[in-house]
């Protein structure tokens, strides 16, 4: 399996310490080599997220790419408001930002997915001798993924970035825009939630 | 909770059995050149697609007095809901309020001469449908378990009626999608597709999108031939039966796509989707892959001399 290296957390180590306003103040200036800087520091990242949010490589890669546009577009705003050297500069997180974008795209996407789904229609139970077979295959196949992407996308949100990401809750709030007791309540859910289908699932011990 | 019943939103612990399944779901790399397709598609952006992004931070909030106001507009508000509840239920007759009837209320504000019953003007003015078409028009109500025919036409009308919505909403996805990928294409400096190429390959999505009709149409015929010989023997039929069969076969639909995508690759292309794939995932599908070729030759009396090539190879591991 192709699988990324996972760093445990978006943010680089220099967020948060005016680095990323110099950065920002690059992109507004049009500077494509800081946005190449910027896709180097943080995609890898934000395509874990998106991936595992989403379950689709390619839906995860179109995410991150338009979380990275809006930063391209949004760039002289957001370099506006933290020039380089104030106080408001050290505290901007670029990788925040995007992280806070993707969550919500994915979540967009996903209730949007759900919505439009399903023209599948299954047939009928009794007309395939390998029906059984195929049932019981399906049960042990991506058991992992299946366990995650079971969950509603917001519970989905709170797991992949406090458990895969490995988040502090406050960031992973802050990803999903809520406060810290919705969240660490959302993710209490979350978790029961996963248990009980992990249990479900019939490995657990 | 009791003591002996462990905390299920507690934190997941590394090792656990759950991390270690949770630690399955391994990620894919980005692929190649995607840097570079993102810079293209940021160089070629028109300012004209700027949308509109999340706040930095919450708008700050405005001071005490839009707090207060706020106060007060909830409080008025529920004290007119529950003003008017109580009214609606009769309560404020029990303590000898009175309640002034709406119509009262509007010849109050509109005054005595407008004040005429509105039922009779609207009894006059439209005229009654013919009772035939009356009765042609009348929605079927579906009242507890679908238990007679015409609830069953109805239950299946509205059925019909979202997947229309969905299978529209869907090619409109479609196309967007088409469009998009062209325009990356340009924004990257890549030639878009020509008009023959374009028409060749909505050509091939629409055959495909036929193909996955027909099947589902097919389906949902032999489905609801079931449902109707229910019907017409006297069972009920709840929303649970009519709905739930199709989530729990869902997965295992995917899954038989899955497997024929697998079927129409190379063996090269084959062996390196497995690779691909978790484990678990992969003995899986090689599990299935066998237990079709032994349902198939089972019920092939006349087995070939020469057994067919497994359509799945084992990856060397």
């Amino acid at each position: 399996m192709n699988a990324s290296p996972e760093p445990s957390s978006i943010a680089p180590p220099a967020a948060g310490s005016g680095g990323d306003a110099a950065l920002a103040s690059r992109l507004a200036a049009r500077d494509a080599a800081a946005l190449r800087e910027v896709i180097g520091l943080h995609a890898a990242a934000l395509h874990r997220v998106a991936y595992r949010m989403t379950g689709d490589a390619h839906e995860a890669e179109d995410i991150v790419q338009e979380a990275v546009l809006r930063l391209w577009d949004q760039a002289p705003k957001i370099a506006a408001r933290h020039p380089v050297g104030s106080q408001a500069a050290g505290a901007l997180r670029l990788g925040g930002w995007l992280q806070r974008v993707v969550t919500n795209l994915a979540i967009d996407r996903l209730r949007r997915t759900r919505r439009l789904s399903d023209g599948e229609v299954p047939d009928s139970a009794d007309d395939a001798p390998l029906a059984d077979a195929l049932i019981a295959a399906d049960e042990r196949d991506g058991q992992a993924r299946a366990l995650v992407l079971a969950l509603p996308e917001r519970q989905r949100a709170a797991i992949v970035l406090t458990y895969y990401e490995e988040l502090p809750n406050a960031e992973a709030a802050e990803a999903m825009d809520m406060n810290i007791k919705a969240f660490e309540s959302l993710l209490h859910r979350a978790r029961a939630a996963l248990r009980q289908a992990f249990a479900s699932q019939g490995d657990a011990p | 909770m009791s003591v002996s019943e462990p905390d299920q939103g507690a934190p997941i612990l590394p090792g656990s059995a759950l991390a270690r399944r949770l630690d399955d779901y391994a990620v894919p790399g980005l692929s190649a050149g995607f840097a570079d397709r993102v810079l293209s598609a940021a160089e070629a952006r028109p300012p004209a697609t700027l949308t509109p992004l999340p706040q930095l931070r919450r708008a700050p909030r405005s001071g005490r007095g839009w707090r207060l106001g706020r106060g007060i507009a909830i409080g008025v508000a529920s004290f007119g809901l529950l003003a008017t509840a109580a009214a609606a239920t009769g309560l404020l007759q029990q303590f000898d309020i009175p309640v002034p009837s709406a119509g009262k209320v509007w010849a109050s504000i509109t005054g005595a001469a407008s004040a005429a019953p509105p039922v009779a003007v609207t009894a006059a003015a439209v005229a009654k449908p013919a009772p035939s078409e009356a009765a042609a028009r009348t929605p079927v109500e579906i009242v507890g378990p679908v238990d007679t025919p015409e609830e069953l036409a109805e239950a299946f009308r509205r059925i019909d009626e979202v997947r229309q919505g969905r299978l529209n909403a869907r090619s409109e996805r479609i196309d967007q999608r088409i469009e998009s990928a062209i325009e990356r294409r340009r924004a990257a400096g890549l030639p878009p597709p020509t008009a023959e190429e374009e028409a060749a390959f909505r050509t091939r999505i629409e055959a495909e999108r036929a193909r996955r009709e027909q099947i589902a149409d097919e389906r949902i015929a032999a489905r609801r031939a079931e449902m109707q010989r229910k019907i017409e023997s006297g069972e009920a039929l709840t929303r649970e039966d009519i709905l739930r069969p199709l989530r729990e076969d869902r997965q295992a639909l995917q899954r038989q796509e899955r497997l024929r995508q697998l079927q129409a690759m190379s063996p090269e292309q084959r062996r390196e989707a497995l690779r691909r794939l978790p484990p678990q995932q992969r003995r899986a599908l090689i599990e299935e892959y066998r237990a079709r070729r032994a349902g198939a030759a089972g019920a092939q009396p006349t087995p070939s001399a020469a057994p067919a090539p497994d359509p799945v190879p084992a990856p060397a591991e």
